[in-house]
């Protein structure tokens, strides 16, 4: 055994609040560009900045231009009025651009190494993400943490930034009223997001089991419509999703609270701004500590310094929800034993897989595929099955057995993808052992029973197996599992697009197509699991034959259809968790009870 | 698509007093942000021309007017504190009673009218779907009632204060929506192709990881690293490309705003200065310019977060407006099916495959046991499906006894379809199971459950399971396995006297032991004179019927 065991996946529990630094990795995993960033914060404060500014000067315009002064007096002022009302707009275009490049280059940063990470992973993890919840999931949580940068953390800086800086304009005019601004900032930047983000958790914490129930609720009602209403059960069932949507209500109310907390102070900031500004002014007027004309500034500025801090609430709502998605997309990296600061994956049976198309160069063809004492099991579960298995190039080897007795992750580990719990799975070893491990692309090929089509040409589908597949060697393929005449019917084809997931193709057709592509590899030897499922009883047979007639491969097939088997050199019967009687199908038939029995319902559900 | 659908008022009642209460808080407000404006300017426009001559007593002179500038910012949080507190609650009432209507009406139209494969989308509409209208309810639509009381109120104002700046904004207003839907008309083609095109780039992204484990079994999973990064950096370009459009309208939008702002502001200037105008009036209007276009500025930034709610609403309305299948005429009670025969008569449902049944009659005769046989395919379930009123056959009928209609092709029927079908047990293919207890499930009294549970096979489940009847079992049986809940079924089908009883495949997925307490069932069904429709393709089963109608047509007495 010359593959190191993998360790069991971590356990990753989602708390009510993610790990602290959870969000800090989640950014370094976008490698956002600090100075285009920086750049984005500067346009959008500029662009905030002339709204600012354009209520100072407006409002420092009119006073001046009460007191009646020469008109040229004025010309700056009125320059750069209409200046900064142009210049808000276009700054505010050009930010906005390159905020959200920078966001989608991290997003594509992201999915890359996503990717890249589940692909030298574990195993496991890779399987989970197969379920198509937890793929949209992935999705919509890439999504959510690229928008971390242009809803949270871009306006927050900008906030900040524009913050200090009116502030500090306010204060050099009249120290009175730039702090007061200052304070009334603090207030509806941090005071009022931290409200809205307490907001948001408690109707989520409260919510999410109503929710989760309201969903159930109306699927079961969608799913067996027809029986619930034979059973005259509906107004229950309509009962019941309307209580629990009333308790996702009564969350959404307890949160409704502070959110609208969060909104009054933003409202409330602002006119405590204006009206510190003309408390503490007019008597400074008055006694000649301030002039008139600056008193207008001071006054009218902080009606347009609040548009910044006004979208913080939200901001802090988003910061939130990425850093929840964060937490979910660093558990799957966790779990599929890449840690996203870039050291090397603890160990899979796969860290040193080559591509398939090298498989030739790496030397003389293997002959022989054996497992010794071989037991396997999920990492970190209980043992399922344990067997020995002597599979020669040429040789056509059946494993019989109820669901759910390891035969799947039997395949798994003598792919090469599973460590074994204990044994040796070895290519072109000696008894004593001593050769190879197995090479998922190299010594075999896996064909699962929920393999994935892609939602690409039927000829790319094909090239999945092997990178240089020709048009020709497609065909010959597809004639040979019988889909010859469904080709010719094809409108385009090889070129065919197939819907996602293989949604346009019948089950026997996808059957018949993924076992063409299992013939189009490379590699000695090819393991299948439920190869006829879906399909007749003339078409399982045809299968089996095809796979018979594969001289020059050693071909495994985990199977529940016992029928034909007698094509195989050996048939394996599985029981308990280990071989319960092997031989060939007719030894089989003639010697072992627990066989013949399950041959013989089978005839009798065919009749 | 109308700003506010005079179809979700009707639908979603909710909508309606929250629709009430935002027009007047908006109303409220209109006169607020003018009280606001106007009390500013005077305290200010008397601080900067006499603030100076009144000296000491400057502030004496303006404290009034500062103490009635308090109350109304006052009011004015109080005011967003209420729409807010009130947004959230009625935008989940409303997406409550719009929700529980879609799924009342899906389930009534039933899976096979919304048409195959469209379950799923409308359990994502009822549910995702819907949720996306709070956004409508809470930012947009406020802003839309201030965009009708606020805009209006303080043009008025700025009219009656000085007419040029009033002349000014009105020349902006109608440009708002003008530019939004020029710049919308020019960019449509192009955003929905970028949409179109992101979303395809999206799912190939994420094809690419669900085919993960299938490239790693054929050692493949290497390769297409590079090619999720170089779709990554083409998604990139398709939505700037998107977006570089999008924006515009909100660049437009916030260009016409400030510069009519500044263009306010310049000429009000200028009339100062020559003595055409008092300081006062001049900072109203200054105040005042903004609040004119501050709510359609936010209209257009919320419309994009409201699109997605509004689509939802229009597909629910869509579906809402689906009419029902069977058409009820005048019904009356259904005859005793204990002493009634149900017939099926020249039944035919064209699907895509097919006639499935083709022209199948059969007579349910009480007392009786009949199965229906066939390949699958041949519409042994859409039989029943038509014999439940479930579905409305192409060609044929359902008759109770001679002529009470249940459903038929060309006429409505004549019977009431809840009476008929609380005569009625039926156990589809996938046992249905509510939530509940063992005990509650199956139903009926401790006796009568120990007695049909020991024909069913139920006793043993209930006997190896730690809490016995006690066990809960959650929603579809989770909690036992297929075996386990076929036979909680049977035996609630056992303890419900329906007189009709019809098992759907019952034993589909069972081993030997099991299919023996379904053999068991039905010789105790036929004992207890229940009429039984069998639809079964295992020889074991047929054996036991007194009738056996294979489809399509051809019938045996064995």
């Amino acid at each position: 055994m010359t593959t190191t065991r993998p360790t069991a996946p971590r356990v990753v529990e989602l708390r009510d609040s993610p790990a602290r630094g959870t969000l800090r990795r989640a950014v370094a995993l976008l490698e956002v560009d600090r100075r285009r960033f920086a750049f984005a914060v500067l346009l959008g404060t500029l662009a905030l900045g002339c709204a600012v500014a354009l209520a100072a000067v407006s409002a420092w315009l009119i006073a001046r231009a009460s007191q009646m002064p020469p008109v040229l007096t004025l010309s700056v002022a009125t320059v750069g009025v209409r200046a900064f009302g142009v210049g808000r707009g276009v700054l505010r275009y050009v930010e906005r651009l390159v905020s959200h490049d920078l966001a989608l280059s991290g997003m594509s940063r992201l999915r890359t190494s996503l990717y890249e990470r589940l692909a030298s992973g574990q195993p496991g993890a890779v399987l989970a993400v197969r379920r198509g919840d937890l793929l949209a999931r992935v999705g919509a949580d890439v999504d959510d943490v690229g928008d971390l940068v242009v809803r949270g953390l871009l306006p927050a800086a900008v906030a900040a930034t524009l913050g200090v800086a009116t502030t500090a304009a306010m204060t050099m005019i009249w120290p009175p009223a730039g702090l007061a601004l200052g304070a009334c900032l603090v207030l509806a930047g941090v005071v009022a997001p931290w409200l809205a983000d307490r907001g948001a958790r408690t109707s989520e914490r409260l919510g999410t089991r109503a929710r989760a129930d309201v969903t159930a609720e109306a699927l079961a009602l969608l799913d067996d419509a027809g029986p619930l209403t034979v059973a005259g059960r509906v107004p229950q069932r309509l009962a019941a999703l309307r209580e629990a949507d009333a308790r996702a209500r009564a969350a959404v109310d307890a949160g409704a609270g502070p959110s609208a907390l969060a909104a009054g102070l933003g409202q409330l900031a602002t006119g405590l701004a204006v009206l510190a500004a003309l408390v503490t002014g007019i008597p400074a007027v008055g006694d000649g500590r301030l002039a008139p004309v600056l008193l207008a500034v001071v006054v009218l500025t902080p009606l347009a310094a609040f548009e910044a801090t006004s979208v913080l609430p939200q901001a802090a709502v988003q910061v939130h929800r990425s850093r929840a998605a964060a937490a979910r997309i660093l558990a799957l990296l966790d779990a599929a034993g890449t840690a996203p600061d870039g050291t090397a994956p603890d160990g899979t049976a796969s860290a040193e897989t080559a591509p398939a198309d090298t498989a030739q160069a790496a030397g003389t063809r293997a002959t022989r595929l054996a497992a010794r004492d071989l037991v396997v099991g999920w990492p970190g579960g209980p043992d399922l099955l344990s067997l020995d298995l002597d599979l020669r190039v040429g040789r056509l080897v059946a494993v019989v057995g109820p669901s759910g007795t390891g035969k799947t992750t039997l395949l798994l580990t003598l792919a090469g993808l599973l460590a074994p719990h204990a044994g040796d799975v070895d290519v072109d070893g000696s008894t004593s052992g001593g050769g190879t491990a197995p090479v998922p692309g190299r010594s075999t090929s896996l064909t699962a029973e929920d393999a994935h089509v892609f939602g690409t040409t039927l000829l790319e589908n094909l090239r999945v197996a092997r990178g240089d597949v020709t048009p020709d060697e497609a065909s010959a393929a597809l004639a040979a599992v019988g889909l010859g005449t469904w080709l010719a019917d094809l409108p385009d084809g090889l070129a065919t697009p197939l819907g996602p997931d293989g949604r346009t193709l019948s089950g026997g057709e996808r059957r018949r197509l993924l076992l063409a592509r299992a013939l189009l590899t490379s590699t000695p030897f090819l393991l299948l699991d439920e190869p006829t499922e879906h399909l007749d009883g003339a078409g399982a047979d045809d299968v089996l034959h095809v796979l018979r007639a594969q001289h020059d491969r050693g071909v495994l097939v985990v199977t529940h259809r016992l029928t034909g088997l007698e094509v195989a050199d050996e048939v394996i019967r599985i029981a308990d968790g280990r071989v319960a009687a092997r031989g060939t199908h007719a030894h089989l038939l003639a010697h072992d009870d627990g066989y013949r029995e399950a041959v013989q319902h089978e005839l009798q559900d065919q009749r | 698509m109308r700003p506010l659908d005079p179809r979700l008022l009707r639908h979603a009642r909710a909508a309606r007093w929250y629709v009430a209460l935002t027009v007047a808080l908006g109303l409220v407000t209109a006169v607020l942000v003018v009280a606001q404006a106007l009390l500013l300017a005077h305290a200010l426009g008397r601080a900067v021309s006499d603030g100076v001559d009144l000296g000491a007593g400057a502030w004496d002179a303006l404290a009034p007017l500062v103490g009635w500038l308090v109350l109304v910012v006052a009011l004015r949080v109080l005011v967003t504190v209420v729409q807010e507190r009130y947004a959230h609650r009625a935008a989940a009432r409303a997406v409550a009673e719009l929700r529980e209507r879609v799924v009342a009406h899906a389930t009534a139209l039933g899976p096979r009218r919304l048409g195959d494969g469209r379950a799923p989308e409308v359990v994502a509409l009822a549910t995702r779907g819907l949720d996306d209208l709070e956004p409508y309810f809470v930012r947009y639509l406020p802003q839309l009632v201030l965009a009708a009381t606020v805009t209006p109120a303080t043009l008025l104002v700025v009219l009656g204060l000085e007419w040029v700046s009033a002349a000014i904004l009105a020349a902006v207003l109608p440009l708002v929506p003008l530019f939004m839907w020029l710049v919308g008309v020019l960019t449509q083609g192009r955003s929905q192709r970028g949409l179109a095109a992101m979303q395809r780039l999206s799912a190939q992204v994420l094809d690419l990881v669900a085919g993960l484990s299938t490239l790693r079994a054929l050692g493949r999973e290497r390769g297409p690293g590079a090619r999720v990064q170089a779709l990554g950096d083409a998604h990139r370009r398709a939505t700037m490309g998107t977006l570089r459009i999008a924006f515009l309208s909100g660049m437009v939008l916030e260009l016409l705003a400030t510069l009519s702002v500044a263009l306010v502001a310049v000429g009000v200037g200028l009339r100062l200065v020559h003595g055409h105008l008092d300081l006062v009036t001049g900072l109203a209007v200054l105040v005042l310019a903004p609040e004119v276009l501050a709510p359609l500025r936010a209209v257009g930034a919320q419309f994009h977060a409201s699109t997605d709610g509004v689509a939802a609403a229009e597909a629910a309305f869509a579906l809402l407006e689906e009419p029902l299948p069977v058409a009820a005429a005048a019904t009356g009670p259904a005859p005793d099916l204990s002493r009634t025969a149900v017939r099926l008569e020249h039944v035919t449902v064209r699907t895509a495959r097919g006639a499935t049944p083709d022209d199948l009659s059969v007579v349910l005769t009480p007392g009786r046991v009949t199965a229906l046989a066939g390949p699958s395919g041949s519409g042994k379930s859409t039989a029943v499906e038509v014999l439940l009123g479930l579905l409305t056959p192409d060609e044929g009928r359902v008759v109770l006894g001679e002529d009470a209609v249940v459903v038929a092709a060309d006429a409505p029927s004549t019977v009431d379809l809840a009476d008929f079908r609380r005569q009625v047990s039926w156990l589809p293919q996938r046992p249905v199971l509510e939530p509940g207890t063992l005990a509650q499930v199956v139903g009926g009294d401790d006796e009568q459950r120990a007695a049909a549970a020991a024909v069913t096979g139920l006793d043993v489940v209930v006997d190896e399971l730690p809490e016995g009847w006690a066990t809960r079992v959650g929603r579809g049986g989770h909690g036992l396995s297929v075996g386990q809940a076929q036979r909680a079924a049977l035996t609630r089908a056992l303890v419900v006297a329906a007189p009709l009883v019809v098992l759907d495949e019952p034993t589909a997925h069972l081993d030997d032991a099991s299919e023996r307490g379904v053999l068991r069932t039905v010789a105790a069904l036929r004992d207890a004179g229940r009429t039984v429709l069998l639809v079964a393709h295992r020889p074991a089963l047929l054996a036991c019927a007194d009738d056996v109608v294979v489809l399509a047509g051809e019938r045996v007495t064995p």
